[in-house]
């Protein structure tokens, strides 16, 4: 077995070097992300589009599911035969600039084309005073709300706070449905926690730098939500239900409360339309304090890329505000682009509204190197405290000092 | 002298291609391993054995080394009980057999991860097939959250793992069993052997060779095995369903350790020769015997 893994390994390395052999001057090769089932088709379309305006440069786009994205990036740089262009999470940004695998985009950028950006988006992809990706998807978290659900439990508004969130939800739970949806599992298992965080006031990272996970607010939150499961207030099972196993019980009507993207907006209108919800703000905690996470993707440019021109080309081509508003409504996603942000679709839309109202809370993930790791210390240590292997507040001391030696490097 | 060059001559093209396709790839592990390397697999510092000793630190190491044992063992025996039984039916002579027959070693042709996504599916807590059959059966009145702790998650994954086995040592026993020949049978039935006399003195014996290779194959496959663990609960939660091959996938393209990853696959390559050596020698030596 072990032979006829490398054998495979050994023959598509020999097939990418022919790939990287072939790429001719006019080729722009691009990694794209699959954010759903309208990706591929999509830069087809941009393709198309492209290639009849720009004649000599050819486009070539591979389209890469989310879950194998940073692998395939990682082999691929490894390899030397990455494309010219990526799209990859902004979190993973640092480890490509502190690496010099990411081209500065200062000499192309004009302050016109700057001037595009909703400024919160772009921000996050700028490093050491130079921009390094421009944000080609954002999205942020807020809360969705079942309004049949909270009619039968008699209850008028979503909730504002921790508090009346965990009153609803017995609520709703006297009526026979799950009231507080809580991921537990793979992706993001740790964003879910720091929404409560959040609101105790509480950051990932202390302004010293340290792990925020040993302060009294991490500790609040990790009890408020082992308290909701013990209660039976969230779906059986939090460790086993990963962010689309949660948002499939919200969907069948079964959840009361969730908190996720906007993209589900798109999902209810196709697969269960007859469902009756509401879009409302993260409940605040005691001091009023709340914050939802925040995140965009960044298309960046290679350092090895040979046809730097045409690829800005594509750039520009890809962030005109008709392609990007195809785009970012296709997937469900927030406008990062201001004149895009002005149409219609988005003002009129009051489940949108309301996750552009989240915004001046939102937290984007820390840009330091390493936080992929420190991801999954926190994701662990949530998991160990919701299936009661730990005590919440030596678990997360423990999890501080990890994620802390992770700092420190 | 002429005489003497020759063998080594001829095994020269078969050693070059082991040396393209396994002693490169092992020499550049090593490479990795005692070097600090950069996510994207750029040698920094020479750092002898740094590597391994942060992994002979890691508690999650050293649970994911024990539980590859547990898990490679519960498997490859289980897989073997079932499949000799299973083969002796399947060689007997009955109406339908063929059909039976494809039925077996029909889960072999399906991928192994989509059938850890449907068993994914089946093991959810609220819609999944095994709740509601069980519920229906009578057997359970509340839903089991089968995937949420690796006290149900883990024994399930073994079970997966024993069924998606059985079709490969079906077929190697099925080999075995048309080999030995029906006079044997029917020589020890005249001399009032019962069945189960002629399992255990005829079969059993017969079928030793067939029992040793599917235990060395099975052993390296299992062994290496990822999809079903990474599908269904990713080693999770907090690490309590891992074995190494999914603990040094998470290592290597989550958190970005290429230098610890390759020590984690250097110290499997090492077990299964160690494992493998011993085992071609202890079988050889009863042979020999």
């Amino acid at each position: 077995m072990k032979l006829a893994r490398w054998t495979a390994g050994l023959l598509a390395g020999l097939s990418m070097l022919a790939v990287a052999a072939q790429a001719d001057a006019g080729e722009v090769r691009v990694t794209v992300a699959e954010y759903s089932s309208k990706t591929g088709p999509y830069f087809e379309e941009v393709k198309k589009e492209f290639e009849a305006a720009n004649p000599g440069t050819t486009l070539k786009f591979e389209i890469v599911p989310w879950d194998v994205l940073l692998q395939k990036l990682t082999t691929d740089i490894t390899a030397g035969t990455n494309a010219d262009l990526s799209i990859i999470g902004t979190r993973w940004l640092i480890d490509f600039v502190q690496q010099g695998v990411a081209e500065p985009l200062d000499q192309y950028l004009t302050p016109d084309f700057k001037g595009r950006f909703i400024e919160t988006f772009l921000s996050p992809s700028i490093m050491e005073g130079k921009t390094y990706g421009l944000p080609i998807a954002a999205s942020a978290r807020a809360m969705y709300y079942n309004k049949e659900l909270f009619d039968k439990a008699g209850i008028a508004n979503p909730p504002a706070t921790w508090v009346e969130l965990q009153e609803d939800a017995r609520k709703i739970k006297a009526n026979g449905a799950f009231g507080y949806g809580i991921q537990g599992k793979e992706i993001e298992t740790d964003v879910y926690y720091y929404y409560g965080m959040w609101s105790f006031g509480t950051e990932i990272l202390n302004k010293d730098g340290t792990s925020g996970l040993s302060t009294p607010g991490a500790l609040e939150a990790a009890k408020l939500y082992k308290s909701m499961i013990d209660e039976g207030l969230t779906q059986p099972g939090v460790t086993s239900m990963n962010r689309e196993d949660v948002m499939a019980l919200f969907k069948q009507g079964k959840v009361g409360m969730m908190i996720t993207a906007p993209f589900m907006m798109n999902q209810i209108k196709e697969e269960a339309p007859t469902l009756k919800y509401g879009v409302a703000a993260i409940p605040a905690g005691p001091t009023g304090a709340r914050g939802t996470y925040g995140v965009t993707d960044s298309i960046i440019m290679f350092k090895n890329s040979k046809n730097k021109e045409e690829a800005w080309k594509l750039l520009d081509f890809l962030f005109s505000t008709e392609q990007r508003a195809k785009f970012t409504q296709n997937e469900g996603l927030l406008p990062v682009n201001k004149e895009e942000a002005k149409m219609d679709y988005y003002t009129k839309d009051a489940g949108l509204a309301a996750f552009t109202a989240l915004l001046p809370e939102a937290r984007f993930a820390p840009v330091i190197p390493g936080w992929e790791e420190i991801a999954q210390i926190t994701s662990d240590a949530v998991q160990k405290i919701y299936l009661g292997q730990g005590e919440p507040e030596a678990t997360l001391k423990d999890a501080a000092a990890k994620a802390n030696g992770v700092l420190k490097k | 002298m002429h005489n003497r060059a020759l063998p080594y001559l001829l095994i020269l093209p078969s050693l070059f291609l082991a040396a393209v396709v396994i002693f490169w790839p092992v020499y550049d592990l090593v490479q990795i391993s005692t070097h600090d390397v950069s996510r994207f697999g750029q040698l920094r510092d020479f750092s002898g054995l740094a590597n391994f000793t942060a992994l002979a630190g890691d508690p999650d190491f050293m649970a994911a080394l024990w539980r590859t044992g547990l898990w490679t063992l519960s498997v490859v025996a289980g897989a073997l009980i079932l499949s000799i039984p299973v083969a002796m039916i399947l060689n007997s002579d009955f109406y339908g057999r063929s059909l039976a027959r494809v039925i077996i070693l029909l889960p072999w042709a399906v991928s192994l991860t989509m059938t850890a996504v449907v068993w994914r599916w089946a093991l959810n807590g609220e819609s999944g097939m095994l709740n509601s059959a069980l519920t229906g059966l009578g057997i359970i009145d509340q839903n089991i959250q089968w995937l949420a702790s690796a006290g149900t998650a883990f024994p399930m994954q073994v079970l997966i793992g024993i069924l998606v086995t059985v079709p490969f040592t079906v077929t190697i026993f099925l080999g075995g069993l048309s080999s030995i020949p029906d006079d044997l049978y029917e020589a020890a039935a005249l001399e009032g052997a019962s069945a189960w006399q002629q399992f255990r003195t005829i079969t059993l014996p017969l079928l030793k060779p067939f029992i040793n290779i599917a235990i060395v194959l099975n052993m390296i496959y299992v062994f290496n095995s990822f999809p079903i663990i990474w599908v269904m609960t990713q080693g999770g939660p907090a690490n309590s369903t891992d074995i190494l091959v999914t603990y040094l996938y998470k290592l290597a393209f989550r958190v970005g350790k290429l230098g610890e990853a390759s020590a984690v696959s250097l110290v499997m390559f090492a077990i299964l020769l160690v494992f493998t050596m011993i085992y071609v020698r202890l079988a050889m030596r009863e042979r020999e015997a």
